[in-house]
């Protein structure tokens, strides 16, 4: 439980004490069309409403501030190859522009920095496109699309032809309440298929109110402590988990990013994925917080800090977070040694509009890019072991040429005392 | 790449801007199609096109002596009708008409085939009769050959009202203001280049690799130009729905591809309550009550999904009507007056007044954000110029002017992103625009790339 805070702590970034930055009462006219504009770094008011509205007993902190770059980077694929990418990188904390450059030229991070939020609580998600350090041929603008936020408004939604996006040497702040708990995702919607491609994708899911509640709150007979976790607001504990672990499916094309690399003509149509990943590493590197060394080409930054190892203790309720933002095919996942019980799909609870209860017990699990499950194992009867986590696709265990690998983690089972 | 997709881009701008300088973009969502009970439907040739500037033999079910269709003309039924379809053949093999899901099939005139009765060329027709037992969702195909007739455009949809005008199913939980068809499918050139050449021997469905992909027979940008356009004669359905604000938009699903798809859609999740035509419903009589949210749709081969979407803009946090109206803003002389209340609980009595669906949380709250200086930013052609629903505002010369009514524009498309291009170039596909407007704006944006305003078709 703890290790999975930290974890989340250096893979999530968010920095709520963040205060400072600009002040954002801007004198907007009735019925202006056009708001306040301005030449803009990293925005971040402070929470001065004075209502607690993520629970948790203090009133100013519900304004969670982010600052990323996209720009381009380095990944190495589990075979060893060297490749190029296009992603985010983190620079929450950052203000001063220059130095904000700097830090995240060519330092691209894949998946990009997890971004997760506690209902209630408001995103100021500040972008700055740093361009790509080696493709100085390219001038693209990027964008955040939050994938599945109910309700959108189209300036927020990161897709460039409907609204706005960011170019080099800018800044662009989105704005993001939390919109129910769940696994959603995020990715760069500029020229869709070769910035994903490019791995501009990342991990974002939200937890619930329920986390929240008064100790030994009665929920329909489910006795509530605190420190309890929930994958939704369920009212029955059915959605308790003692480990979460947010997984991502991915996969590469490495023509498309050598072509890419090189400045040659990008292969869209006949894009062929050969490095099929969970979280941005193929097998065996899921398994290895250590075994992926910070690239010299990648700027010092550490590109790809996620692994998918998951790690329970015997009896241990496993909240797997799954998605998939691959851009060319479906993959399906199986557990060996326990089932599958599927309580969410796409941010939602899997409760009819009358409350029927809609889970269901699976050996495997077929995503689409854009889809989202989340998945509870219950290991209570698991011996303790290692089981794996894999695609049944196969041919999709490999990372390109090289045989057993690729789309495959370890769940790690230790006995309880 | 921005050598590439920044004229790719404003490619799309141009090639739209062309379409509407020639027509009206659909005044709201319809479907369009053939309603009745008894249909003539013949198969023959014609040429699709696509906006890289291909253009494929196909064949298409035609109604009557009209254009060969990719897709054939949607049949719009009523629940419980007996519906009689015709089918004449003037291609150059033998065709047929399969309708899945539906029941008390039969067929008379023709050759028996494998599956059914077939039209051989040039002789008489086939006469297929079937109950549309239950409202829904369904596609029609060709029985023969299927993996080379549906290939070169045998197939169509089938939309069966329910006897409840304006539900999707005999519940009431499955109202809707609007319904739109999205009917997926996608192309191999090869094979129609195979068959134009003669070399029909040489199809080789092992290496079907498809590089176009559409949504009711068009790839973007050409989803978005009017049904019927006269440059596309073989392929006349848009897929360019509006809704307003508030309203409901029954979403008619179908894969007639052999790829599973998953159909994103931007705005907001829809609520699926309908699959292969069945009601999602625990017992007869409970209505939806298996119904869930998703927001993006897993279309397998051969399914149907028929699902609600609504949008109002709830939660956001934010004015998205930009009534700003409780800072900085001097009210009238005689504020407050009757119906001046406050509607967000800020304890300031607003005096502007909520739009319809508008979400009173949120009336009056300031856009949260300073927008950057506009020589900072790319700017879409579907984007109006403010961040607020309903209005326009300042945009760089040559910029936006794809959205007049000042909607929010959605991108609507397969989240294979690999499938949004046209052979290579991106952005295409089977993707399209959405288009939310504010209440009481027509529900739909007739007009001309100028601006003026022209009567949808
Ligand atoms: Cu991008
Ligand atoms: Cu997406």
């Amino acid at each position: 439980m703890k290790k999975n805070r930290n974890k989340r702590k250096e893979q999530g970034m968010r920095d709520t004490r963040f205060a400072s930055g600009l002040c954002l009462v801007a004198a907007l006219m009735l019925l202006s069309a056009t708001p306040a504009v301005a030449n803009v770094g990293v925005q971040c008011p402070p929470d001065t409403d004075g209502i607690d509205t993520n629970m948790d007993g203090l009133v100013d902190n519900d304004n969670v501030c982010m600052h990323l770059s996209a720009g381009d980077g380095y990944t190495q694929m589990a075979d060893g190859k060297l490749q190029y990418i296009f992603s985010y990188s983190d620079l929450t904390g950052i203000e001063d522009m220059d130095m904000a450059l700097m830090q995240g030229m060519r330092a691209a991070v894949f998946p990009a920095p997890t971004i997760y939020l506690r209902e209630g609580e408001k995103l100021y998600l500040t972008l700055t496109n740093v361009g790509m350090m080696d493709r100085p041929d390219l001038f693209d603008p990027h964008t955040v699309h939050w994938h599945g936020y109910p309700n959108a408004a189209s300036i927020f939604d990161g897709v460039p032809d409907a609204s706005i996006a960011v170019n080099m040497g800018a800044s662009l702040t989105y704005f993001y309440t939390s919109p129910g708990p769940g696994t959603y995702m995020y990715h760069c919607h500029v020229e869709a298929t070769e910035h994903m491609q490019m791995g501009m994708l990342g991990n974002l899911y939200i937890l619930p109110y329920q986390d929240m509640l008064p100790d030994l709150t009665d929920l329909n007979g489910f006795t509530h402590h605190t420190n309890n976790k929930y994958a939704y607001n369920d009212g029955d504990g059915s959605t308790y988990y003692d480990v979460d672990f947010p997984i991502q499916l991915g996969s590469f094309d490495p023509d498309f990013h050598d072509a890419s690399m090189g400045t040659e003509p990008l292969p869209f149509a006949l894009m062929t994925d050969k490095y099929a990943m969970l979280n941005g590493r193929g097998y065996p590197d899921t398994v290895g917080p250590d075994r992926i060394a910070t690239l010299e080409e990648n700027n010092g930054v550490n590109s790809q800090p996620l692994n998918s190892l998951v790690e329970a203790t015997q009896g241990d309720k496993v909240l797997l977070r799954l998605s998939n933002l691959n851009v060319t095919r479906f993959y399906t996942l199986a557990v060996t040694g326990m089932k599958m019980k599927v309580i969410g799909k796409d941010a939602k609870l899997l409760r009819g509009p009358t409350g029927l209860n809609l889970y269901y017990d699976t050996t495997s699990i077929t995503l689409g890019g854009g889809e989202a499950v989340d998945v509870l194992l219950d290991t209570s009867t698991v011996p303790p072991g290692t089981y794996f986590l894999y695609t049944t696709n196969l041919n999709y265990l490999s990372n390109d040429t090289e045989d057993f690998g690729g789309m495959m983690t370890e769940i790690r089972v230790t006995a309880g005392d | 790449m921005i050598g590439h997709g920044k004229n790719a881009l404003s490619g799309l701008v141009a090639a739209l801007a062309v379409v509407l300088l020639l027509s009206a973009i659909p005044a709201s969502a319809a479907i369009v199609g053939l309603e009745g009970t008894s249909f003539n439907l013949t198969a023959k040739a014609g040429y699709i096109t696509t906006p890289d500037g291909g253009s494929y033999l196909s064949w298409g079910y035609a109604n009557g002596d009209g254009p060969a269709q990719y897709p054939g003309p949607t049949l719009i039924v009523n629940e419980g009708d007996t519906v009689t379809v015709t089918l004449t053949n003037e291609l150059a093999t033998n065709v047929s008409m399969i309708f899945p899901g539906m029941a008390s099939v039969t067929a008379k005139g023709g050759k028996k085939g494998l599956f059914t009765r077939e039209a051989e060329p040039a002789k008489n027709a086939v006469t297929y009769t079937f109950v549309a037992e239950k409202p829904g969702t369904y596609m029609y195909q060709s029985g023969t050959r299927p993996e080379l007739q549906i290939e070169m455009g045998l197939f169509g949809a089938i939309i069966v009202r329910s006897a409840t005008q304006g539900q999707a199913y005999d519940s009431e939980d499955t109202a809707y203001d609007d319904e739109f068809l999205f009917l997926l499918s996608e192309v191999d050139p090869v094979i129609h280049e195979q068959m134009e050449l003669g070399m029909e021997n040489m199809v080789d469905n092992t290496k079907w690799e498809p590089v176009i992909w559409m949504i009711n027979g068009r790839s973007a940008p050409d989803t978005m130009a009017p049904n019927y356009a006269p440059w596309l004669p073989h392929q006349p359905y848009n897929c360019m729905p509006n809704i307003e604000a508030g309203q409901t938009l029954l979403i008619r699903l179908a894969n007639a591809g052999r790829d599973l798809h998953p159909f994103h859609t931007h705005g907001n999740h829809s609520t699926i309550v309908g699959r292969y035509g069945n009601l999602l419903e625990s017992v007869p009589g409970a209505g939806a009550d298996l119904a869930v949210e998703e927001f993006t749709v897993q279309m397998v081969p051969g399914s149907t999904v028929d699902s609600l979407f609504t949008w109002t803009g709830e939660g956001i946090g934010w004015d998205v009507y930009g009534h700003q109206s409780d800072i900085n803003v001097e009210p009238l002389d005689d504020f407050p007056g009757p119906g001046d209340v406050d509607h967000n609980g800020d304890g300031i009595v607003d005096w502007v007044d909520m739009m319809p669906h508008e979400s009173a949380a949120d009336h009056g709250k300031p856009f949260p954000v300073v927008l950057p200086d506009p020589t900072d930013l790319a700017f879409g052609g579907f984007y109006s110029g403010s961040p607020y629903l309903g209005l326009l505002g300042n945009l760089p010369p040559g910029e936006g002017g794809l959205n007049p009514k000042g909607g929010f524009a959605y991108m609507w498309h397969s989240h294979t992103e690999k499938e949004m291009v046209n052979f290579d170039i991106f952005p295409g596909g089977m993707m399209t625009m959405f288009i939310v407007t504010a209440p009481g704006s027509g529900g739909a944006m007739p007009m001309r790339a100028d601006g003026s305003s022209v009567e949808g078709r």
